[in-house]
């Protein structure tokens, strides 16, 4: 229980230092930001507990770059298309078997492989996510496979269950 | 140097708007609501980056550029979560019909 109370100020502190970044210190909007906070802590202990996910805060963050990249090409990649007179998309779907046990790791893998180029999860199969690819000709599920074993470190999935 | 900063500023938000612009074109040219959300998300996320980037050496103090950051990455996190969500409702209609 204790554990949990440390967590719920950690996160706590975090979310009204996001507040402060973005409305700033004045007293009436400090009490609106406190209340807030402890609203969004008390979700997050509910939907995240500290002792479940095996999320590493800076290792995700050390992927950041590679993260810009990829969104780069992403943006281009669709631009590129849309701006084409030919159009040339081919959509589909594949069936992604992600490699994660943890379901906090394969939400969380979901949610970045929708911002990768070409990709967007539209649901899941018995046989793993399913994706929506702009262009099916493209060696999506390779390109998956490989993000997922970059990730695999930063989202708590490498060995140890 | 300020003739610089100002050069950055103007190539940058420029090239952000044309990602917005060319995610509004795929937005009305692609066949159907996946392909659509393809076209807002990867488009629109890199174009507000390249504003983000664009306005923060314009940015007053540490604050104004932390908020621009926070801003954009809050977008960020929101289109990942919400175009997947969008995505399974139309995956489900589609093989509803």
């Amino acid at each position: 229980m204790n554990g949990m109370w440390q967590v719920g100020v950690v996160r706590w502190v975090s979310l009204m230092l996001l507040w402060v970044a973005l409305i700033g210190t004045h007293s009436a909007a400090l009490l609106v930001g406190a209340i807030a906070a402890a609203l969004a802590t008390w979700v997050s202990l509910k939907l995240l507990p500290p002792d479940r996910s095996g999320l590493r805060l800076l290792a995700l963050m050390g992927l950041l770059p590679r993260f810009l990249w990829q969104s780069l090409k992403a943006g281009w990649d669709v631009a590129r298309r849309a701006l084409d007179p030919r159009l040339p998309i081919a959509p589909g779907f594949v069936t992604f078997t992600c490699p994660y046990r943890g379901v906090h790791a394969r939400d969380t893998f979901a949610a970045i492989s929708s911002l990768l180029p070409g990709t967007v999860p539209c649901g899941e199969s018995e046989d793993g996510l399913e994706i929506h690819c702009l262009d099916v000709g493209q060696p999506v599920v390779a390109q998956l496979t490989d993000e997922a074993q970059r990730m695999a470190h930063a989202l708590g999935e490498d060995g140890h269950g | 140097m300020s003739l610089l900063i100002d050069a950055w500023t103007v190539l940058a938000v420029f090239s952000g708007v044309f990602f917005f612009l060319a995610g509004t074109v795929g937005l009305l040219r692609f066949p159907d609501a996946l392909t659509r959300l393809h076209a807002l998300t990867k488009a629109d996320n890199l174009g507000l980056g390249l504003i983000v980037f664009g306005l923060l050496p314009q940015a007053v103090d540490v604050w104004m550029a932390l908020k621009l950051i926070v801003i954009w990455l809050l977008v960020l996190i929101a289109g990942a979560v919400v175009s997947q969500r969008v995505a399974r409702v139309a995956r489900a209609q589609e093989s509803g019909q």
